[in-house]
């Protein structure tokens, strides 16, 4: 028996790799067919988390479903979730690592556009990529989708409904500071002069830093602005609303928020909400048979605990019947094939059906008005288009 | 501008900073446990508010639910967690930087993740020389100076403030002159975690209550510490007055951006050129 350390290290490995090595015939001569790996790069820690539950069982019903049904192309969906609630660079680097050692088949990404912007740059169409929240509109890249709301759905009709509806002029822009509140202000300010708004002051808020509102609330008093347009987003945006109403400015000052869903204005609380307006591509509470489907499949599932519905949650359950609906459209993973055969593309959501136009989604928008911690639906505005065309 | 709001802005800011701060500065500066569990004590005082609330009690319950919970968690982490490792400073840093993420994902766990809105116990504003403001506000501020100038006149005249700070000051001395020193830490940490909890429970109505609400409080407290200098009730109101009076300030006249930058230069500068403090114990 030879005891020398490096002699049993070297057995050991040649063990190990034999063992691998049997393993991996063993998957091949059962011939299952292989797992459809789908990348999902949601909000696990961080102040976005507050999505992350939302997105994680809206994902796992959608690959529930489909599996049932037979898969992608006949291959059970595998979620592979990666945390998207950290630093960009972090996500980036876990989208990496998901491209090289998992080999997903593509990626389904609900979180914010700084995040994105660095996943574009490193995974470079080389992977597909649908991103599913709403955004600021006109990211064109190669083998990228987006499915989320865009400006000229959310903004515009909600810029003419304020100056028309509840004639205001003067109007205060507050964000946090990336790039989706600057860039969607960019188009804000647009819409806004073109209905015969004003803006009279613009100002962001570090994202992801320990914000409190009491002067900034204080500036927007003494400004005396007509409507005040809200692009924080998570914990900014109910610290921002709790302030703003309890300075006593709620019932002179109506508000717009562009990021307002179920979670957020629980947060908000119902004794702050009043005049705070929202503009989405879903509210839990809209009609429609679909959608009571949906919700019906989605309270089977996970009972009394289920993560509130919201728009940044529902958007993951769109992406995979997207990423369904488009490998199987274009036959194979060919980024080219997927570009084209994504444009008219049909796809469900949980409030119905959607279709892609230059690889955006032309969608139907709520404009709601809260009623305490409620939703209530203003206007449905049907099939607004996204303003972003891209070639296919 | 408005200069009664924006003066009342920075009191509010100076003293609910002073107030959150007091907890890691009573536990950091007399036991020198820099105590990152800190800002989730304080998370665990707003989710005992939350309680209270929903199960429709009054308010003020929530003061001897916080003060029972932070008060046997402080207990239990100090008699088994922190009190091997007094002197170890670093070691203590990372055992509570652990049980931060427990306790942090505990309440994740029994609470979710969703922010939890709690409803001011007094709601409205007031006419205060000539500006409306917010009454919860304005009546934190007269909480928070009154309770730091009670604990302040208790620290420096009473018997036990002064074996305190006898013991503080040289350990072994004042073990030989008969102060029970173990016991006295024991509840040196135990009324530093209650005081956070209790901070917890006044700044709830304001904030967004969630399971990562705390990370917003510890990096304050610790830069307040940084500035005024440790065990000392002066350097932690110079402290919060230079931090939460400038970012205040610099926020009203600038934008929140400059506000942050002014107050992380003055930390390094203070780190550097002033690493004990303006007001630090001889």
């Amino acid at each position: 028996m030879n005891t020398n350390p490096n002699d049993i290290r070297r057995r050991l490995l040649q063990a190990t790799a034999a063992a691998v090595g049997t393993g991996g015939l063993a998957r091949h001569a059962s011939a299952q067919p292989k797992e459809f790996k789908i990348g999902l790069m949601i909000a696990l820690s961080g102040p976005a988390s507050l999505f992350g539950p939302t997105q994680r069982a809206c994902a796992d019903l959608s690959a529930e479903q489909i599996n049932r049904a037979g898969g992608i192309m006949g291959r059970p969906i595998r979620l592979l979730p990666a945390d998207a609630g950290g630093p960009p660079a972090d996500t980036a680097k876990s989208a990496v690592r998901l491209m090289l050692e998992e080999r997903v088949d593509c990626f389904i990404g609900s979180h914010d556009s700084a995040t994105r912007e660095a996943v574009v740059t490193t995974v470079k169409g080389r992977t597909p990529y649908i991103y599913t929240p709403v955004y600021e509109g006109g990211d064109c890249s190669a083998n990228v989708f987006c499915l989320g709301e865009t400006p000229p759905q959310q903004a515009q009709p909600a810029a003419e409904f304020l100056v028309k509806e509840r004639n205001a002029r003067s109007f205060f822009l507050i964000g946090n500071d990336y790039v989706w509140p600057r860039k969607t202000n960019e188009q804000v300010r647009k819409y806004l002069s073109q209905f015969g708004g004003k803006v009279v002051a613009e100002e962001y808020m570090p994202f992801g830093a320990p914000n409190k509102f009491e002067e900034i609330v204080t500036r927007i008093r003494s400004t005396r602005p007509d409507a005040v347009v809200i692009t924080l987003v998570g914990a900014d945006n109910v610290n921002f609303n709790r302030t703003f109403a309890g300075f006593g400015l709620a019932k002179d000052i109506t508000r717009l928020a562009l990021l307002l869903e179920e979670n957020t204005l629980m947060g908000v609380g119902a004794e702050n909400s009043a005049g705070l307006h929202s503009c989405m591509g879903y509210f839990a509470n809209v009609p429609g048979d679909a959608h009571q489907k949906f919700k019906a499949a989605y309270a089977a599932k996970y009972g009394e605990k289920a993560p509130q519905l919201a728009t940044i949650g529902v958007d993951c359950y769109a992406g995979i019947n997207f990423a369904k609906a488009l490998f199987e459209k274009a036959g194979g993973a060919d980024a080219k094939k997927l570009m084209a055969a994504s444009e008219g593309l049909a796809f469900a959501t949980a409030a119905g059906q959607a279709t892609m136009r230059g690889r955006h989604v032309d969608k139907d928008m709520y404009l709601a008005e809260c009623k305490g911690t409620d939703f209530a639906v203003l206007r449905t505005l049907k099939d607004l288009p996204s303003g972003t065309a891209c070639k296919a | 501008m408005e200069p009664v709001a924006l003066a009342l802005n920075v009191l509010y800011a100076v003293s609910t900073l002073a107030l959150l701060a007091l907890g890691l500065a009573i536990v950091f500066g007399l036991l020198g446990v820099l105590n990152l569990a800190h800002g989730e004590l304080i998370m665990i005082g707003a989710y005992c508010a939350h309680v209270v609330q929903s199960a429709g009690l009054p308010y003020l319950a929530a003061v001897p639910l916080a003060l029972a919970v932070c008060g046997v968690l402080g207990w239990a982490v100090e008699r088994w967690l922190v009190s091997p490792l007094y002197q170890r400073p670093f070691d203590t840093l990372v055992v509570t930087w652990g049980l931060s993420l427990l306790i942090r994902k505990s309440v994740e766990a029994g609470f979710g993740m969703s922010f939890k809105s709690l409803t001011e116990p007094v709601s409205g504003t007031v006419q205060v020389l000539g500006t409306v403001y917010p009454s919860y506000r304005l009546m934190l501020i007269a909480v928070s100076v009154a309770a730091l100038a009670a604990l302040i006149a208790w620290y420096g005249r009473s018997r036990t403030g002064v074996r305190l700070r006898a013991m503080v000051g040289n350990p072994e001395l004042a073990r030989a002159m008969g102060i029970p020193v173990r016991r006295y830490s024991a509840w040196t940490f135990v009324i530093g975690t209650c005081v956070a909890g209790l901070g917890g429970v006044m700044i709830a109505p304001l904030v967004p209550v969630q399971p990562f609400m705390g990370l917003d409080f510890i990096l304050q407290s610790f830069f307040v510490l940084v500035v005024g200098g440790l065990g000392s009730a002066v350097g932690l109101l110079a402290g919060a007055a230079i931090i939460g009076g400038t970012n205040s300030m610099v926020s009203a006249l600038f934008d929140a951006t400059s506000g942050y930058l002014v107050v992380l230069t003055l930390a390094i500068l203070f780190l550097w050129l002033r690493p004990h403090g303006l007001h630090a114990r001889a």
